[in-house]
């Protein structure tokens, strides 16, 4: 059975579509079969870490969820060699970067309903183990969508006094939504921060479960979405632990 | 059934439902049971279960028909006519 794993944070900018696109070459690397959805549809981005470059008629999710195309024909693969070799496979279902039409979708507007069909047809159609859904910071329809048909709802934050207070009302919505497994990921940790107070302190804030604690690091800045660290840098301590963190979700769904 | 656990059913909003209005119905079974018909749906025996587990309710009963009769009436959880599911139905 496909397990979806919604990537969500109350604000923007906690690393999101990097942990996303890294999740999905960690689950790939380990021959598994995965899409990636861009539901950031006014700002979109994790199709930049894939290398992933909109050409001439290649359809894209507002194809679906605004014209009506098939599904399947609004996906791609973007398997990386690595994760070929591993017989893993990554597909990818970006948003449009065409201001007009995301103007459009915003004035328009879609029916949310589709992008829970999307995903679930997909998984069929191309037998997929996972499905991760990239969304737009805070809470909208999508958002809240995503949560709620979550297997796995990973809430990214970092140690931002902003993004304690945020990622509070997001879990707190995603509670009322009966979300089963949610892991808190804390991202941008800066080095002279203590990982043990940090840790205590996302204990004492809530009551999920902590999935990493990633570090701030310099490699992530310098690649600037333009790789995949866990590929470019696998021994790095941010790959290993996003790495870490894709055996645990694997571990907790072994049948996928 | 739990006191409090079953909607009042004549109180619930009549618009389409959107994630934001199921996020803020009350009671919480009322919120389990559409979260559970987006995915795939419910097959008929899940939703029998759903109800079971919630408000001790047998399908057949008249809490359960009305129940489901204004969530039919509403548009927002809606039986296929042509397969065994139920699915939570999102805009108009
Ligand atoms: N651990 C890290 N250390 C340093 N830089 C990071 C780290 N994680 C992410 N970044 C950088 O932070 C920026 C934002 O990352 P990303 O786009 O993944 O976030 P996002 O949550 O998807 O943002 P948005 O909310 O805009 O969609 C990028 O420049 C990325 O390279
Ligand atoms: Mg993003």
């Amino acid at each position: 059975m496909t397990q979806i794993i919604a990537v969500h944070s109350f604000r923007g900018g906690t690393g999101k579509s990097n942990l996303t696109a890294n999740l999905a070459a960690s689950l790939g690397l380990q021959g598994k079969r995965v899409a990636v959805f861009d539901t950031d549809l006014a700002s979109p981005g994790v199709h930049v870490l894939f290398g992933y470059t909109h050409e001439g008629e290649s359809l894209c999710l507002n194809d679906f969820l605004q014209e009506d195309a098939a599904i399947k024909d609004c996906v791609h693969e973007v398997t990386p060699a690595p994760v070929k070799a591993a017989k893993g496979h990554v597909f990818l279902a970006p948003a449009s970067m065409d201001s007009d039409r995301i103007a459009r979708l915003l004035r328009e507007g879609y029916q949310v309903e589709k992008l829970n069909d999307a995903i679930f047809a997909l998984a069929d159609a191309l037998s997929l183990d996972y499905v991760i859904v990239d969304t737009h910071p805070g809470i909208n329809e999508e958002t809240l969508l995503s949560a709620a048909i979550a297997d796995y709802l990973v809430m990214v934050m970092r140690p931002d006094s902003q993004d304690y207070l945020g990622t509070a009302v997001a879990i707190e919505v995603a509670q009322r939504l009966d979300v089963a497994n949610i892991q808190l990921v804390m991202n941008k940790l800066p080095s002279q921060f203590s990982r043990d107070e940090v840790r205590l302190r996302m204990q004492e804030s809530y009551e999920v479960s902590i999935g990493s604690i990633l570090p701030l690091s310099e490699d992530l800045l310098t690649l600037a979405s333009g790789g995949l660290a866990v590929l470019e840098f696998p021994n790095h301590t941010w790959s290993t632990a996003v790495r870490e963190l894709a055996q645990a979700l694997l571990e907790a769904s072994p049948s996928a | 059934m739990t006191e409090g656990s079953f909607p009042n059913l004549e109180a619930l909003p009549r618009g389409p439902l959107t994630m934001a209005l199921m996020v803020q119905l009350e009671p919480p079974p009322l919120r389990r049971l559409l979260k559970k018909g987006l995915r795939r749906g419910l097959s008929t025996a899940e939703l029998r279960q759903c109800l079971d587990a919630d408000w001790g309710l047998a399908l057949e009963s008249e809490s359960a028909s009305s129940l489901l009769k204004a969530l039919q009436d509403r548009r927002w959880f809606i039986s296929s006519a042509d397969a065994d599911v139920w699915k939570t139905h999102l805009g108009s």
